[in-house]
């Protein structure tokens, strides 16, 4: 209670709770993606940076403020979204895409070429 | 892959979700949740009506909808799940006064949902004056 307070009233932007964002990973043949949850959050709020094979991606979310308003509830703090990723080998980092929607962060990691999978032809013998 | 199913498991956001849920309903018995958890909200008041913020992350702004019935106002949406199922999601409020539901307006952009419902204007107020005897 009081720390959720305190990141909303007092603490404000320069240092705000963090919180690890839900986070999904599926694989496709070709990539995996990578959907990260950030409701709240604009485009210019989010960075995105890799370092060495970790992918790290922070994150601040906008909350409406009012002053000549009472706030009868209050679940939504302002908080910093941070995650990090160590990328699997397979992963080919120069390629990775990033794109987001609904305000959620979706990432394409596309595997590497010898790591997809090959149909491997019979030639008659 | 291990960092991955870490974050998916991720038990710090029950801790977070406990702390910025848990204490306000119980505060605000006025503004208990009628049903549903999920989204989460801020909601403003003040004299002319409420502002509802809600974070509705991944939802498709044409599958979301609110309802406004007398006192009771109601989020209801649809989410596209990772398999291709959608899941519903739906969550009401109990509020302490009666809102307009022919000015609500409501506008999706970064999976935050804000609407703005007016209070529904009171019934008159009649003066009755005391005559002196």
């Amino acid at each position: 209670m009081s720390l959720a307070t305190k990141s909303e009233n007092e603490v404000q932007k320069v240092n705000r709770l963090e919180v690890t964002p839900v986070t999904r990973v599926d694989e496709q043949e070709a990539a995996f993606t990578l959907t990260v949850e950030l409701p709240g959050v604009s485009e210019k709020d989010v960075e995105i940076s890799l370092e060495n094979r970790t992918l790290s991606i922070t994150a601040e979310n906008t909350v409406l403020s009012f002053t000549d308003r009472e706030r009868v509830l209050a679940e939504i703090p302002e908080v910093r979204y941070r995650a990090a990723f160590e990328l699997p080998e397979r992963v080919e980092t120069a390629g990775i895409k990033a794109a987001h929607k609904n305000g959620l962060l979706i990432l394409t990691l596309p595997k590497r070429e010898e790591v997809k999978p090959r149909r491997i032809s019979i030639t008659a013998g | 892959m291990r960092a991955y199913l870490n974050t998916i498991n991720n038990p710090w956001r029950v801790l977070d979700e406990l702390m910025t849920e848990f204490p306000y309903d119980l505060l605000n018995s006025a503004w208990r949740t009628r049903s549903g958890h999920y989204p989460r909200v801020n909601v403003w008041e003040s004299e002319q009506g409420l502002v509802v913020e809600a974070e509705v992350a991944g939802v498709d702004p044409e599958k979301l909808e609110v309802a406004v019935d007398a006192n009771v106002l109601t989020l209801k949406g649809s989410r596209a799940q990772a398999d291709g199922t959608k899941s519903e999601f739906q969550r009401s409020f109990n509020l302490p006064f009666e809102l307009d539901n022919e000015n609500v307006k409501a506008k999706a952009k970064n999976g935050m949902l804000t609407v703005s419902i007016p209070r529904k204007a009171a019934a008159e107020k009649r003066k009755i004056l005391i005559e002196n005897a």
